[in-house]
């Protein structure tokens, strides 16, 4: 008996404790890489954003572990453009310190602004597994109005899967040709050479770990996290009636607004989804590629199925998906991608709506929007800066809780501070607070959205990029739910429904009113004190009080508790609800 | 000051420890009573007055009492706090709330947010604005200062938090402010940003303001009625408390910041650690404090715990990093590792066992207590494995219930996978022993130390259970056992210097910046630091000084903290080789084209330590009085269930060398020594636990 080497006799994939011990820390391995990104990025989309995630890949290149605070849709996306990048590099021509990448949209996360970073693992020379990040790069060149791009090659600069490192020496030709091609190449550079290194870390706990345990590689461990939470789906989905269920979401689009449609057919322990019916690709930069519909067809199944389970390739088994090759949710090389949140983060609304017929009590009505907003200049120093300021409206409301206000859905990307964000670029934030009214009335409220004003303090023009959602059709309520506000998004006093960019000149004001959530369940049944807590937090307003809830307070602030039950038991033609708010 | 005795009080949530010690003859006397729920107070006089009955002094003697309490973290946790309103820049009084717009959870559908202290209809907006260099866009004018004191006296609140954009900058506007206010509503506490946490970023500045005026009343409160009883016979005051960043300081200071206040406690514990580590010649250490509700980790290096300004409190789900409330002080980094011994072991649907986040706590606890607490908790493996000895827990106070933790074991785990009862007990003691082992492992690997190099010190109910197990598969140089590890808090509190932190952000680059002003800022925090030693009665030539930076490559949002001794002169090349060096060992990478730039000017000022060469030896040990017993204990990687030594731990002089497999014994812990290992009481009294030789 020793106690130096833990290995057990057992096979570490038969050994409940054993292997829940190795599951978690292959996740605070990624928990690591993780926290060493944020604070070594130089991008306020890395660092402030969090737009990246950090990933575990057995040798097959197929996904175990991920960070905690992981993008949701990069996880799905990462195997498969590993798959791709080791179909350029096989396996047998790696060494350790290699970093391979590319920003192909159609092998990565469907934008050339998403780049897929992956570094081999070994141990006794032989590769046992890979640590990945996809990572929103700040700048990738091409056409600052990218609203107006007609094809892929006007996005910017596409890396095909490369050879970044080579036994941990960059491949100076790449960055140089990097390097001239984008507008910040001081962020982007720095920030590829920081995940750079925080693959290195990985891969070093990767195999101390290996060491520790006595494993020569990771194959049975794999397969038992992957086996096993493939069997946990299937069992999930098993306790589901068997059915066909349909649902369907119509977004802004541009110009043209979008309908996506979703049938999910449960048969035992499958599940499909067909994503038939979606227009065709459009020459609007809101056309998505097949990975990332998929990632946002999974997230959305992950969520209402087995929302706790610690996410990996295995849970994707029983799902089989389907879009028709160049609709725009399979888009097909070289239609233009830059915009695609436009349309993909409505995929995941039209399954909890499709759920919702069944599985009511698993879903959430429609979430907001994301509106990042690029802001590029000089500042008073005439130093270069450029930014993404990410702002977003409210989250859907569930059975069991209001949306909450002002968060990130279906993605997880963070605001960071106005006073850093002021100390970066030379804007000038005037507002940013709730909107009152937002949040779709419901038994459960709508998160409320924000409003959020800013100007220039640059005597050069600002270039701003907006990239408003939900200004036509508002995030949807669910049963009996109502909707939320929709957004509406404006320079001075114009409200462009097809915003552009905008070069901003001193005294400019931008103001962004971030739509609310959805809300469920009929608003007649919310309880009246908390339509009263809402009314005095300034949240919902008096007149929407009594119009969208029939509940009626006083001008004291008192709830008129006779009142509040007449209106609340008119006959349904003349009820509330049926009042559109706002 | 009478510095003969010196007496350390710390109240924690079940129980107020102390700790009284005797200068002259070496002595320490210990006591430990149930906290008086209603009014902590009342228990901290009482037993006060009991320690010094035991000891034969007069309470007037004491010429010295340090004091940690959990009662700010409890009241925040709790929100038994005052009515709090908030004043901030107009359009900007939803920051407190809507935070950073992510979720600590990707897929929880229901996930909930910490409520803000304040809600939004105490929320006040006023018109004013400064830009980032701390210069007024638009001023502060007389009628809004009018209107918004008017808007505060309506709504009947007992406390105010100031936080306006860029104040950090520029206080000038908070300070007007807070003067009208306290002018208007001399019963109102006022807290303002740019004195509680002067740092840049406004969601983490206005929650750490709106936090310590929400504890500001009861903190003063409690403040007087301690003061009023500890006031010695020439009507000198003689209290002082306990701050998070491991310094006492007077209870000035503590009224003014009481949210300083929120890991008093623990970071007592954290000193105590560090002495004991100190006396028994170890250099780094991790200080492991495993309760029944929480287990905590900090490293301790050259005898000074780390520290952090990020805390994050009243969670809304166990250990989620991101559900709680961002607070900004200066603290002791204390990493949450677990949720102790009534951590729930459970089956998920992946067919593996699970143990917390979810706990028992002290009530219902684990099911052992015999009370409500039907799920099976890591405590109730322990008893199970025959860790632990049901007719001796809390020394016998408290007899454990083996039926109802093996049915609870066998219920929740043996029915659901296929494991006999003693390998799901070892499975739940292993999963939640290599949780916090990972914990610690990934905190160490963040701030750049490597376990190999450390001891684990154990403290806590629960912690020298764990340590064996813990150390081991760290690889750490072994584990120590401080004597009497349920009262070590109070005993830290005996060892602390009067001290207090500053810290003011600056932003500027290194490569233009003019150092004299950054010179004169650490000037001006200098001499703001040592007014409050002095006035908490330390002699201004007995005051030692660190300083340090935050720096960060320019374009980067996060900083390294690098120490910049106070009396060498500031130079650019030697700030920018100090960043690159601590940079270098964190993140193994350097960028040599890009500039440094400085955020954040941080100074500690302290008194003498008081000598604590005698803090920590044991009370003359006592003749064996019985020999060994031994009892039978099961882990799956010693191949079963093997006779154990149990020891008593009073009755093993000094010098005893106890092999494992073995068991101490005391009435508040028991400490577990592994095969392979070998344990000695040292002459401090600690038992010293190192992998024997092969």
């Amino acid at each position: 008996m020793t106690l130096e080497r833990r290995a057990t006799a057992l096979d570490p994939a038969n050994d409940p404790v054993v292997l829940e011990i190795l599951w978690g820390r292959l996740i605070t391995i990624l928990d690591e890489v993780d926290a060493a990104t944020v604070r070594t990025a130089f991008s306020t989309v890395l660092a402030e954003g969090r737009d990246f995630a950090c990933i575990l890949l057995d040798e097959k290149a197929r996904a175990l572990a991920q960070g905690t605070f992981s993008t949701t849709a990069f996880v799905v996306t990462l195997p498969e453009a590993a798959k791709e990048l080791l179909r350029a590099f096989p396996p047998s021509s790696l060494r350790p310190g290699d970093v391979l990448a590319t920003n192909d949209a159609w092998l990565g996360a469907g934008h050339l602004d998403d780049f897929s970073f992956l570094s081999p693992v070994f141990k006794n020379r032989r590769l046992v597994g890979y640590v990945g990040t996809v990572a929103h790069l700040t700048d990738v060149g091409g056409r600052l109005d990218y609203f107006d791009s007609r094809d892929a090659l006007e996005e910017g600069i596409r890396i095909p899967p490369c050879r970044l490192f080579r036994e941990g020496r960059p491949d100076r030709t790449i960055f140089e040709i990097l390097g001239a091609n984008v507008r910040a190449p001081s962020l982007v550079l720095g920030d590829i050479e920081a995940i750079a290194a925080t693959h290195q870390l990985g891969a070093s706990r990767l195999s101390q770990l290996l060491d520790e345990y006595d494993l020569d590689d990771l194959v049975s461990v794999s397969e038992a996290i992957l086996t096993r939470s493939a069997a946990s789906m299937e069992s999930a989905i098993a306790q589901i009636p068997d059915g066909v269920y349909t649902g369907s979401v119509t977004c802004d689009g541009r110009g043209v607004p979008v309908t996506l449609q979703a049938t999910v057919t449960i048969a035992g322990s499958r599940l499909s989804v067909d994503l038939a019916g979606p227009p065709q690709t459009t020459r609007a930069p809101i056309n998505v590629v097949w990975n990332l519909t998929f990632a946002d067809t999974v997230f959305a199944l992950k969520c209402a199925l087995l929302p706790e389970t610690r996410n990996n390739e295995g849970l994707y088994w029983p799902i089989s998906a389907w879009a028709a090759e160049g609709s725009i949710l399979n888009c097909t090389f070289p239609v233009a991608v830059q915009a695609r949140t436009c349309t993909c983060t409505h995929t995941h609304q039209t399954i909890f709506l499709a759920l919702g017929q069944v599985i009511p009590e698993r879903v959430q009505a429609g979430s907001s929007a994301s509106w990042p907003v690029e802001f590029r200049g000089r500042d008073q120093d005439g130093d270069r800066f450029a930014i993404h300021f990410f702002c977003h409206g409210g989250k859907g409301a569930t059975p069991a809780a209001d949306g909450l206000g002002a968060t990130a859905f279906p993605y997880n990307s963070s605001h960071g501070s106005i006073e850093i964000y002021e100390n970066t670029a030379a804007i000038l934030v005037h507002k940013k607070e709730y909107r009152r009214d937002s949040g779709g009335p419901g038994r459960r409220r709508g998160g409320v959205g924000q409003e959020i004003v800013i100007s220039t303090r640059s005597s050069e023009p600002v270039f701003a990029r907006p990239k408003p959602d939900k200004i036509r059709f508002p995030a949807v309520g669910m049963a009996g739910g109502l909707p939320g506000a929709r957004g509406v998004f404006s320079v001075n006093d114009d409200s462009p429904e097809l915003p552009l960019s905008y070069d901003l000149m001193p005294g400019d004001v931008v103001t962004l009113e971030l739509p609310g959530g959805g809300g469920f369940g009929s608003p007649l049944e919310r309880e009246p004190s908390e339509v009263l807590s809402d009314v005095l937090d300034g949240l919902v307003s008096r007149e929407a009080a009594r119009e969208s809830y029939g509940v009626v307070i006083d001008e004291s602030g008192h709830l008129d508790e006779e009142e509040t039950r007449r209106r609340r038991s008119l006959p349904p033609a003349n009820s509330p609800a049926s009042v559109q708010h706002p | 000051m009478n510095d003969r005795y010196r007496l350390g009080i710390d109240i924690g949530g079940t129980f107020t420890d102390f700790a009284l010690f005797d200068a002259d003859t070496g002595a320490i006397f210990r006591h430990k009573q149930l906290t008086s729920p209603v009014d902590p107070s009342e228990s901290a006089l009482a037993g006060a007055r009991r320690i010094c009955e035991v000891a034969g002094v007069d309470l007037g003697q004491v010429g010295f009492v340090a004091h940690g309490t959990t009662l700010v973290a409890n009241a925040i946790l709790e929100r038994k706090g005052a009515r709090t309103a908030l004043v901030t820049t107009a359009g900007f009084r939803d920051v407190l709330e809507i935070g950073h717009e992510n979720r600590y959870d990707i897929y929880d559908l229901n996930l909930k947010r910490a409520q803000p202290l304040v809600p939004r209809r105490l929320r006040f907006e006023i018109k004013e604005r400064l830009d980032l260099n701390g210069i007024p866009i638009v001023e502060l004018g007389a009628d809004e200062i009018r209107r918004c004191v008017a808007d505060l006296a309506s709504s009947d609140v007992g406390a105010v938090a100031i936080c306006l954009l860029h104040s950090f900058r520029n206080s000038n506007h908070e300070v007007l402010l807070a003067s009208e206010i306290r002018d208007q509503l001399p019963t109102v506490a006022v807290s303002l940003s740019s004195d509680v946490s002067p740092e840049i970023r406004e969601y983490e500045r206005m929650s750490t303001t709106c936090a310590n005026a929400y504890v500001q009343p009861l903190v003063s409160r409690y403040v007087e009625t301690l003061e009023r009883e500890f006031v010695d016979r020439r009507g000198e005051r003689r209290l002082f408390l306990m701050l998070s960043e491991g310094g006492l300081t007077s209870s000035d200071v503590v009224r003014q910041f009481p949210i300083r206040l929120i890991e008093s406690g623990p970071a007592a514990g954290v000193l105590y650690a560090g002495l004991v580590g100190k006396a028994a010649g170890v250099n780094d250490l991790v200080a492991f404090d495993m309760g029944g509700t929480t287990a905590k980790a900090c490293l301790v290096r050259n005898g000074r715990p780390r520290k952090t300004t990020t805390l994050e409190v009243a969670r809304t789900r166990r250990l989620k990093k991101g559900s709680g409330l961002p607070i900004r002080v200066p603290s002791v980094e204390l990493i949450e590792i677990g949720t102790g011994g009534g951590s729930i072991a459970k089956v998920d649907r992946m067919g593996l066992i699970r143990v917390g986040p979810e706990s028992a706590g002290a009530d219902p606890g684990p099911a052992c207590y015999g009370r409500e607490g039907k799920a099976p908790t890591v405590t109730d493996a322990n008893l199970v494995l025959g860790y632990l000895n049901a007719d001796y827990f809390l020394g016998g106070r408290l007899r454990l219930d083996s039926v109802a933790a093996e049915r609870a074991i066998d219920d929740a785990i043996c029915k659901v996978i296929d494991l006999s009862l003693l390998d799901a007990a070892d499975g739940i003691y292993r999963i939640a022993s290599e949780e916090m082992a990972s914990a610690i492992r990934v905190h160490l690997a963040e701030v750049g130390a490597d376990p190999r190099n450390c001891t684990l010190v154990a403290f806590g109910g629960a912690g020298p259970l764990h340590a064996s197990y813990v150390a081991r598969v760290l690889q750490m140089q072994g584990f120590i056992c401080p004597p009497r590890p349920g009262v070590a808090s109070a005993i830290g509190l005996l060892g602390a210097p009067i001290s207090f932190d500053v810290s003011r952000s600056v932003l500027a680059k290194l490569g233009t910046v003019d150092l004299v002003t950054i010179a004169s800022v650490l000037d001006e925090l200098e001499s703001q630091a040592r007014a409050h030693l002095i006035s908490s009665g330390v002699a201004n030539n007995s005051i030692t000084i660190e300083s340090s930076l935050d720096m960060r490559y320019h374009g980067q949002f996060y900083e390294v903290t690098v120490p910049v001794p106070r009396e060498l002169p500031l130079e650019r090349d030697t700030l920018r080789d100090a960043f690159v060096r601590e940079y270098e060992m964190l993140y193994r990478h350097r960028h040599d084209e890009m500039e440094v730039q400085l955020v954040t000017c941080r100074l500690r000022a302290a008194g003498a330590t008081p000598s604590t060469g005698q803090l920590t030896s044991a009370e003359a040990p006592t003749p064996p009085i019985s020999g060994s017993r031994t009892r039978p204990a099961y882990s799956r990687e010693w191949g079963g269930k093997i006779d154990v030594s149990v020891y008593e731990r009073s009755e093993l002089p000094m010098g005893t060398v106890v092999e494992g497999p073995a068991l101490i014994e005391e009435p508040e812990s028991t400490t577990l020594i592994e095969p392979a290992y070998r344990g000695r009481i040292d002459e401090l009294g600690n038992i010293r636990v190192d992998r024997r030789a092969q």
